[in-house]
């Protein structure tokens, strides 16, 4: 017998806040990108439990695209840590503060 | 012959073709732009006589047709059509082709005369001289042939730009702007109740056409037939009430009490301009309107009283002003001012066809008597004062005989024409005056007024021409050409046989019909005619007799010609002396009042300073204040506010994250309360 639903859920929800943790905590950027894939993956976790729950395919299909999708916002994330740390001479993201009012 | 008429707009257009000809190529033609204008407007003239002919021999007796249309709409009227179109038309009855006779028969002899006075005198500027007399001409007659009110409001307007162009010529001079900038404010005082009754004619009735069966006139007439309320008026009081809106236009154009104080500084114009002005003209254009929807003011006994007493008090008041003066243009200005207060005490009274007369007969004796001082001026080498002037008698006899018969036609002494048509005004406004106080008072002033208009044109007559000369120019007068003595003795025939036009006393008397302009007004179209107004006043004014009709017209012509005969003799006594002296010295304290014109200016000048200036600053210190306050306050508020909210944006992103997910949560929370979770 597999393992039950809640579990699954329990897993998620426990990795999202563990990435929510980081965002509110963390001022390294390159930590930011890593908890925000975290928080991604806990999404995607959630989707795979739930297709499987149902026998339905879609969810599987949709935490494929998420990869995909998330692959990319690392590229760009990335890109902009660097222009970043051209810019600052560091990845600390509360010191760009220039573009606020 | 009818189709004749499908030329009448060519009689506006001429001199308008001549306005663009003098401005654009003026410089470079051999008279600086007087050719085109004379053609033009003997052009107008020429069509204009057709156009006589034309109502006169034609089957219908006018020409009434609508030339294009630029705004029609649905009409928020009270009473009437559904639907308002303004257009512009052209309306030729015989008012108006009498009308456009005179405008452009005057028009034509000062563009002639200037050549003398303008061209000769080597002035500077003429294309802009004959470029604004070709535009003023134009004006007027669109305005004259003008079958509605708007196209006429909007010809006025012109017409008052033209004088104001016009009696600027001189701009380099101090008082030549100013005096064109009153002018141009004072009438446009006027005008502005002028606007506001033809929009009120326009909301009332849905149409603004002069004549015909959906005329403003006729719809009036049915609405007080009809007992119908206008506006929460009844509708005789709306039509007074409307009337008299109109009428402000009236007395700013045609120069009547209170507004008249723009034209004697008018004078700063060139003369033959002030000729134009006063003889056919601006000044004209009030007292026609009058003539022209007199329909309208015969529906409002109300309004012609007013226009009556008006019309009298301004004829004595102007009259007075008119024998001190020094200036011999200053005392023509003022005979205008008292015979356009004529013409509005004729009409007010109902002497539709003794206003209309003494409007032609003043055009013509008025203009010669204009171009005659101008031919003065140029005698005297550009002097105006009469009491530098003196024995011109001998040495201009043709400026001399001419003017002579331009002042016995203004005095009013038979038989030359001012005397007919006076004394016809003054006979309606004494019958009516019988059976009406007001009438009679205004009748009265008429009448006194006659005594002074003797004494200040024969005072004119005998210092400039009579007597020894008073100044080196005076005796060595400069010589004037044909140009200046042709339309002298044109316009001097004009004035001593324009009377036979209507010699209603002979016919009253003798039984002779001889009262052509009376059964010429009769014709035209349907409501417009002399006809229909006498039927209207029939209900309007009760008319009586002293005796019998003779005896009353006996009495009226007995006494006017007494007073004019008087007036003249006590100039006769008093200035045809070789060396004639002030006798203004005797008149003490009145002579200052006179002098500084009754403080009209002073007390308008007052009006304006004392009153609208501090008005208008209190109305812009409010603006300021209170509108501009409100308005910067709320910018103020919002800038205030939005620096406070803007600190939100640290530009940390950990900070728009913590307040992405406390927004979440808070949402969570509200929408798990609302939705009954935690129950």
């Amino acid at each position: 017998m597999s393992v039950a639903i809640e579990y699954y859920v329990l897993l998620s929800m426990a990795l999202f806040c563990i990435g929510l943790f980081g965002i509110l905590t963390r001022r390294n950027a390159l930590m930011f990108l890593m908890s925000v894939e975290i928080m991604l993956n806990a999404a995607n976790i959630n989707l795979i439990a739930f297709a499987f729950y149902h026998g339905n395919l879609t969810g599987q299909v949709f935490a494929l695209f998420t990869m995909a999708l998330a692959a990319a916002e690392v590229a760009v994330g990335l890109g902009i840590i660097l222009v970043l740390y051209r810019n600052f001479r560091d990845v600390d993201v509360t010191v760009p503060t220039t573009m606020r009012w | 012959m009818e189709g004749l008429f499908d030329y009448a707009p060519a009689i506006a257009l001429f001199p308008l073709a001549a306005f663009v000809i003098a401005l654009a190529f003026g410089n470079y033609l051999p008279k600086k732009g007087a050719i085109p204008g004379i053609v033009a407007t003997g052009g107008s003239l020429a069509l204009s006589l057709a156009m006589l002919a034309a109502v006169a021999g034609g089957e219908e007796g006018y020409y009434h047709d609508t030339l294009y249309t630029w705004a029609a709409g649905d009409a928020a009227s009270e009473v009437g059509p559904e639907g308002i179109e303004f257009t512009f038309g052209i309306l030729i009855d015989p008012l108006a082709a009498l009308m456009l006779v005179i405008v452009s028969l005057i028009s034509f002899l000062v563009h002639v005369f200037s050549l003398g006075y303008m061209n000769d005198e080597g002035e500077t500027g003429l294309p802009r001289y004959y470029a604004g007399l070709g535009l003023f001409t134009f004006s007027m007659l669109a305005f004259v042939y003008a079958d509605n009110l708007l196209m006429a409001f909007m010809f006025f307007e012109l017409v008052g730009l033209c004088s104001f162009l016009l009696i600027g010529f001189w701009f380099r001079t101090r008082s030549a702007p100013s005096a064109a900038k009153k002018a141009f404010l004072v009438t446009r005082f006027g005008d502005y109740f002028f606007l506001i009754g033809v929009i009120a004619i326009a909301a009332t009735f849905g149409t603004l056409q002069f004549a015909g069966n959906d005329s403003f006139i006729a719809a009036a007439e049915a609405a007080i037939d009809g007992n119908e309320q206008l506006f929460g008026f009844g509708a005789e009081t709306w039509v007074t009430i409307t009337a008299l809106l109109v009428l402000g236009g009236v007395v700013g154009k045609s120069a009547q009490f209170p507004l008249h104080t723009w034209l004697p500084d008018a004078m700063e114009g060139p003369t033959t301009v002030s000729a134009l002005i006063h003889a056919a003209t601006m000044v004209a254009a009030g007292v026609y309107l009058v003539a022209r929807m007199f329909g309208y003011y015969a529906l409002s006994p109300t309004a012609l009283a007013i226009v009556a007493f008006v019309g009298g008090f301004t004829a004595l008041f102007a009259a007075t002003m008119g024998c001190v003066k020094d200036d011999v243009k200053q005392v023509l200005a003022y005979s205008t001012i008292s015979q356009y207060g004529y013409m509005m005490l004729g009409l007010g009274v109902g002497g539709y066809v003794a206003g209309v007369f003494h409007l032609m007969n003043h055009a013509f004796f008025k203009a010669l008597l204009f171009l005659g001082a101008g031919a003065v001026i140029i005698l005297m080498h550009h002097e105006q004062n009469m009491w530098k002037m003196g024995g011109l008698k001998d040495k201009a006899p043709v400026t001399y005989w001419t003017f002579v018969a331009g002042a016995l036609a203004l005095a009013g002494i038979i038989p030359f024409s001012g005397f007919w048509s006076k004394d016809e005004i003054l006979y309606d406004a004494l019958i009516v005056g019988l059976e009406e106080p007001l009438i009679l008072a205004a009748y009265a002033m008429g009448l006194v007024a006659v005594f002074f208009t003797g004494f200040y044109t024969f005072r004119m007559v005998f210092l400039t021409f009579h007597g020894k000369p008073r100044s080196e120019a005076a005796e060595d007068p400069h010589g004037v050409g044909w140009s200046i003595k042709l339309p002298l003795l044109t316009l001097g025939v004009l004035a001593v046989v324009a009377g036979i036009a209507n010699l209603a006393p002979v016919y009253k008397l003798t039984g002779i019909e001889l009262t052509f302009l009376e059964s010429w007004l009769e014709g035209g179209l349907e409501g417009t005619t002399y006809v229909a107004y006498t039927e209207l006043l029939g209900d309007v004014y009760d008319t009586g007799f002293i005796g019998t009709e003779s005896t009353t017209v006996l009495i009226a012509a007995g006494l006017s010609l007494a007073l004019a005969f008087s007036g003249a003799g006590v100039a006769w006594k008093l200035y045809n002396v070789p060396e004639p002296v002030r006798h203004t010295e005797k008149l003490g304290g009145a002579y200052d009042v006179l002098r500084s014109n009754y403080y009209q200016d002073e007390y308008q000048v007052w009006l304006a300073e004392g009153l609208t200036l501090p008005l208008a600053r209190a109305a812009d210190r409010f603006d300021q204040t209170v509108i501009d306050g409100t308005v910067d306050g709320v910018s103020t508020a919002s800038l205030f506010g939005s620096d406070r909210v803007k600190r939100i944006q640290t530009g940390i992103v950990t900070n728009y994250a913590a307040l992405l997910v406390t927004g979440f949560i808070v949402l969570l929370i509200v929408l798990g309360i609302l939705g009954g979770w935690f129950v």
